[in-house]
């Protein structure tokens, strides 16, 4: 088998903390920490996203992810660390050139939606005239343009949440920060959301956003920071961590083979069986080649892959087990 | 952004959301009403007038007779003579307002409590001169009275005083339950997450309460104002210048709301998410009721007197006190400085703490912070 041998650079549990690169344009957090009683919230939490860029902000729940972006915010009051947009500390005034959708989602129930959304421009800084065209725009690309009169409470979770995002975004941040955005949506949402955050990116934005869905983060993000218990445990280019991962993930379709083979090399492990169809996570010095050699010994070999593990796996790898 | 953008578009959108509200337009109406209405029953209740009159004995005959024909003229008043022994037992009876005024014929004199009412005074003239057949101009009676002139105070001054701090005490009680109301709102809806991102504590908090204090300011302006004139134009029977005292309860009302405002507000951070306005307001209510209440005790009981002087310029209860105690018998100068110096840093260093434990209480889920651990958030930082 032709199959090229990764660069063998193993990848550390406690990857390289970003705040020892270069000060580069965008928010960077630096050993943040926070503790509430005794919790440990955040444990030395260090991250950055630049402008352009998008990271998905992964780890489980009470991982820490919510109380780091609401540090950035200001709204969670650290008792260590910093936080820096374009390398100099946050405050106020960076602070109105950022947009946040919180964890709590929330907008005033009894405003109409249109002039909720030009009340929050203007607190950004907007004029009032600019804040009116914005709102207007924001409306209208997320399909909310005949409701712009209606009270929030008058309309549809669904497009409760829109106006939530728009509220994010009516002037034009140069950091935006998502608490779970993604979390209910339908499809038709989450395709939408995905679409906004890569143009918010692609206009030069920095996007930070948290998820538990770990393969759109893996299709939408170039960059993922994974934290666990108030630490960020791995972060940088997705595909990248994938490739730096100890393990290889292998993929086999067979026919006639017994119901319950499995192979039993040293280092690979069955994750998954769907009637034919094995999934294997084998470390990284494995031999590919072996396996596939000791599965034609069994059965006809319909597919064969080999490749760096989903970004799901690597989550695993590192927090969950 | 300027801090004076911030606060000026926090209040903007609450006094949007005020005028959106019908119960801020029908209660303006009902209160403008009520005050109009009362003319109407002002006037009913002077119309009844009757002069009590005491003579003493021997009342020569037709005086009866000649002091009800001059009190005609004078919104039909009537009059009633009483015969009393002796000139001692006539100021016995004015003493126990037995009589609104005594008339010494052989003294020709007309002796009145404290205040002369110059109505009756008229009335006794012109019958005395009726009586006696003499012509104008001398008057016939000198005026005198029992105690110095203004040293007690008429009925109407009472009524202002009363009715302004019962006003006060009513705004205030009904603009701060907006404030909790306000403050639970933005809080329970999670919006105030939103809007601490960008925008400081204190500037949120300042903004609300300018916010819901204007609109209250201007409702009581309106109701108090429309008093104040009718007072002025004579429409009560009443001296005009308690148009003014009645007009004072406007800026004392401005002071009044923004300190017990910043205490409301502070109180509906510090509330649990379960707990509902009326609840959480309650602190500040029953210290506004207590205040209240004292005051009207203190005035009631002599309005010269050391507690009414100390609830006068005490930062929690002048707001309260100041207005109708100056309708009753005067504030002097110098306590009126005194007071609004110290309401003035009061409202400084409430502001101060509430604005960190507004932001704390906001932020903090689940239950209601106690007033201890209030108090030990405030002192952080």
């Amino acid at each position: 088998m032709g199959l090229a041998v990764e660069e063998h650079v193993r990848l550390e549990r406690v990857a390289v903390p970003p705040d020892d690169r270069e000060a580069g344009s965008g928010l960077s957090v630096r050993r943040a920490t926070k503790r509430f009683g005794p919790v440990l919230a955040l444990d030395g939490c260090s991250f950055a996203v630049e402008r352009g860029r998008m990271l998905g902000f992964l780890g489980p729940n009470g991982a820490g992810k919510t109380t780091a972006m609401r540090a950035v915010f200001g709204l969670v009051g650290l008792d260590g660390g910093e936080v820096l947009w374009d390398g100099r500390p946050v405050g106020l005034d960076e602070r109105l050139r950022f947009g946040y959708m919180p964890e709590e989602r929330g907008l005033y129930p009894r405003m109409p939606v249109a002039e909720q959304l030009e009340y929050f421009g203007c607190l950004h800084g907007l004029t009032a005239a600019a804040a009116r065209a914005a709102s207007a725009s924001w409306l209208d690309r997320l399909g909310l343009a005949e409701r712009g009169a209606a009270k929030l409470e008058e309309l549809s979770h669904g497009n409760q949440q829109r106006a939530q995002l728009a509220a994010a975004l009516v002037h034009e941040p140069a950091l935006l920060v998502l608490d779970e955005p993604f979390a209910g949506l339908d499809p038709v949402a989450v395709r939408t959301l995905a679409d906004v955050l890569r143009d918010e990116a692609a206009r030069g934005a920095a996007v930070l956003f948290s998820s538990h869905q770990l393969e759109l983060v893996q299709d939408i993000c170039e960059d993922v920071a994974i934290v666990d218990r108030g630490r960020v445990v791995a972060t940088g280019d997705v595909d990248e961590l994938r490739r730096r991962s100890q393990r290889r993930q292998i993929e086999l379709r067979l026919e006639g083979a017994p119901p319950d083979w499995q192979p039993s090399a040293d280092g690979v492990r069955l994750v998954e069986r769907r009637g034919g169809a094995l999934r294997l996570l084998a470390d990284r010095d494995v031999d590919p080649a072996d396996v596939l050699a000791a599965a034609g010994r069994t059965a006809r070999v319909v597919e064969f892959g080999y490749g760096p593990p989903s970004l799901a796996d690597l989550f695993l790898e590192l927090v969950g087990e | 952004m300027s801090a004076r953008r911030t606060i000026r578009l926090v209040a903007e959108r609450e006094i949007r959301e005020r005028l959106r509200s019908k119960a801020f337009l029908v209660s303006t109406v009902v209160m403008l009403l009520l005050v109009g209405g009362s003319v109407a029953l002002g006037n009913a209740f002077t119309s009844e007038t009757t002069y009590r009159i005491a003579v003493t004995a021997p009342a020569p005959p037709g005086l009866t007779a000649a002091l009800e024909r001059a009190a005609r003229p004078f919104d039909d008043a009537k009059v009633r003579v009483e015969v009393v022994a002796s000139a001692a037992a006539g100021r016995r009876a004015l003493e126990a307002e037995d009589a609104d005024a005594l008339l010494l014929l052989s003294a020709d004199r007309l002796v009145f409590r404290s205040d002369v009412d110059p109505k009756a005074a008229a009335v006794a003239d012109t019958a005395v001169r009726t009586l006696r057949r003499h012509l104008p101009p001398e008057p016939e009676l000198a005026i005198a009275t029992l105690h110095p002139l203004g040293e007690e105070s008429t009925d109407a001054e009472t009524l202002v005083a009363y009715v302004s701090s019962l006003l006060l005490l009513m705004s205030l009680l009904v603009y701060g339950q907006w404030l909790v109301t306000g403050v639970l709102e933005e809080r329970n809806s999670r919006v105030v997450e939103l809007v601490l991102s960008t925008v400081r504590p204190r500037h949120l908090l300042a903004g609300k309460v300018i916010g819901i204090g204007v609109p209250g300011l201007v409702q009581l302006a309106l109701v108090a104002g429309l008093g104040a004139v009718l007072l002025a134009v004579g429409a009560f029977d009443a001296p005009a210048s308690l148009g003014g005292d009645l007009a004072l309860v406007i800026p004392w009302f401005g002071l009044g709301f923004a300190l017990y405002a910043v205490a409301y507000a502070a109180a509906g951070a510090l509330a649990s998410r379960q707990q509902n306005a009326d609840t959480a307001g309650q602190p500040v209510s029953y210290t506004l009721l207590a205040v209240w209440v004292a005051g009207f005790v203190a005035l009631s009981e002599d309005p010269h007197g050391p507690a009414a002087s100390l609830l006068t310029v005490l930062p929690v209860s002048s707001p309260l006190v100041l207005p109708a105690r100056a309708a009753l018998v005067g504030v002097p100068l110098w306590q009126h400085a005194l007071a609004v110096v110290l309401v003035l840093a009061s409202i400084y260093a409430l502001v101060r703490f509430a604005g960190r434990v507004y932001a704390r209480g906001l932020l903090h889920g689940g239950p209601g912070l106690g007033a201890r651990a209030a108090w030990r958030l405030a002192r952080e930082r």
